[in-house]
């Protein structure tokens, strides 16, 4: 079998034209409208998705103006575009940036999107547009940008609300400030009187005073300071809550801070037998707020002169360890079980409660003490056990003065 | 005999400060407001001040500011005298310019050695510059 061969001629027309139908269903394939059109801009070849997107006929299509596929109010401005179009033919989206809509038969609109390319046909320029329905992308921006929306409002909303709920929780908080404040001056003015003649009465230069009178005064005068100091550790507490208290620091002697404290909790001590010692071994200058460091240390000393029995010892320890100074007050007095250790740094807490033991202090002083450690970026920690007493160790990290 | 203002709204606290100085051998004259606090520190001289910061129609910062503006008070003692005792409180009067600061309840023993101790430096300044 040699060529020619009319049966192989016949195979090979015939895989033509199955090619040109092969292309064909490619185009009509394709699910965005393809279209050609002259330089009139009269529709020379479209595949199905022409028809299905726009409405029409293949019929009404072949001929017709591409102008009756863009809404009627673009319609003037389109054979302009056309004509712009022709001066720079090259393959590009149409209208970048703009919102093209297309106009089906019965008049409604759709949003596209047109890709135009030029097709020189015989010396005359016709141009493809591949036209794509982008109803359903814009539907879901629009959804995405309303729930944008949405959300930014919600959020705006929430934000506005939180700001308002701030400036109400600052004005809550100024307001009690203020209350407490007030408050503390309203029972410091009667104090001031009953502590003050209280204490001209024992002095007794109006007059001498009997045992029972001497001793009478006595009390009123130590419950007088005791609401005193439960006023201002109120206080206290409450500016430490609120951070309203601040440290002034500066550098001073510590082995002298200890013997002041010492020397104002002797008189204490010397009521009930017991031994004060200072084994401080810190000679340096510490750089701490001063007054507050007094504060720790008397609490601590005044506590642990409270807790010690008749004739028993307290003493300070201090030394430094690399950056940090480490100071114990400890006792030989009553102790504390293991399981209240947690609980004495919390505000009203009292050692021995359940014990029914005595309440003498506020049940404020070692939670004051342990913040304003902490202020001081300190640690404070207990060790102790009932009838073998207690050491409270402190530790305050040696700043260099500024 | 060394005349010692006394300005406070309340008569307990004039008579507890009253008793306390006039043991300390000191006159005493009275002010129960802070519009007489200013008249009486005007009209009688005194040698020293206390006066309280919070009173009726003139606060005692208001009196301390009108007594000031005058060379002849610039030097004269004035203790404030508060319950409020708040933190900054005493750097804020010594500021203005008080020349002490009593917090109260005020410590019979802290009263008497303010007084002692500026109507002293008080009158070293006077003897320095009458010398």
């Amino acid at each position: 079998m040699t060529a020619p061969n009319p049966e192989a001629q016949s195979r090979a027309t015939h895989q033509e034209s199955s090619m040109e139908s092969r292309y064909r269903k490619l185009l009509h394939a394709a699910p965005d409208a393809i279209l050609e059109v002259n330089e009139e801009g009269r529709i020379l070849i479209l595949n199905e998705a022409v028809e299905r997107m726009f409405g029409y006929s293949r019929a009404e299509l072949l001929g017709l103006s591409v102008d009756h596929l863009v809404p009627a109010s673009m319609r003037s401005g389109h054979s302009q575009h056309r004509a712009a179009y022709a001066k720079r033919p090259n393959t590009r989206p149409m209208g970048t940036g703009l919102e093209l809509q297309g106009q089906r038969k019965d008049g409604s609109l759709f949003p596209v999107e047109i890709s135009l390319s030029p097709n020189w046909i015989e010396g005359s320029l016709h141009v493809i547009a591949s036209v794509r329905d982008i109803t359903e992308r814009k539907a879901v921006e629009n959804r995405i940008q309303a729930l944008r929306e949405q959300y930014t409002a919600e959020l705006t909303m929430k934000n506005e609300q939180l700001e308002a709920r701030n400036r109400e929780v600052e004005q809550a908080n100024r307001l009690k400030n203020e209350f407490l404040a007030s408050m503390s001056h309203e029972l410091r003015t009667p104090l001031h009187t009953i502590i003050g003649f209280s204490e001209l009465l024992t002095e007794q230069l109006e007059g001498p005073l009997g045992e029972k009178q001497q001793r009478f005064v006595g009390h009123i005068l130590q419950d007088a300071r005791h609401l005193l100091e439960l006023i201002n550790e109120i206080l206290d507490i409450s500016k430490i809550e609120s951070g309203r208290l601040e440290l002034k620091r500066e550098s001073f002697d510590f082995s002298q801070c200890v013997e002041e404290v010492l020397a104002g909790i002797r008189h204490q001590a010397a009521t009930k037998n017991i031994t004060l010692e200072n084994k401080n071994r810190f000679q340096s200058s510490l750089y701490a707020d001063r007054l507050r460091v007094k504060e720790i240390l008397y609490n601590l000393l005044s506590n642990a002169v409270k807790f010690t029995p008749e004739g028993g010892r307290v003493w300070v320890e201090g030394s430094s360890e690399g950056g940090t100074l480490r100071v114990s007050v400890c006792d030989t007095g009553i102790g504390i079980p293991e399981q209240e250790h947690p609980s004495i740094f919390e505000k009203f807490y009292q050692v021995g409660d359940a014990s029914g033991g005595t309440r003498e202090g506020t049940g404020l002083g070692l939670p004051i003490t342990k913040h304003l450690v902490e202020l001081h970026g300190g640690t404070i920690s207990v060790e102790s056990r009932p009838g073998q007493g207690s050491s409270f160790r402190l530790t305050f990290p040696l700043l260099p003065a500024t | 005999m060394k005349k010692i203002l006394i300005a406070d709204d309340k008569a307990t606290s004039r008579e507890l400060l009253r008793t306390v100085l006039e043991r300390q051998g000191y006159a005493i004259t009275e002010a129960a407001d802070g519009e007489e606090a200013l008249q009486k520190a005007l009209a009688e001289a005194p040698d020293l001040i206390l006066l309280d910061l919070q009173m009726p129609r003139r606060t005692g910062y208001e009196v301390l500011r009108e007594l000031r503006k005058d060379p002849r008070h610039a030097e004269l003692p004035i203790i404030a005298l508060t319950a409020s005792a708040m933190q900054g409180d005493r750097e804020k009067a010594l500021a203005a310019g008080f020349t002490g600061y009593l917090a109260k309840p005020v410590a019979l023993v802290h009263l008497r050695e303010e007084v002692q101790r500026l109507l002293q430096a008080n009158n070293s300044v006077s003897t320095g510059e009458n010398g």
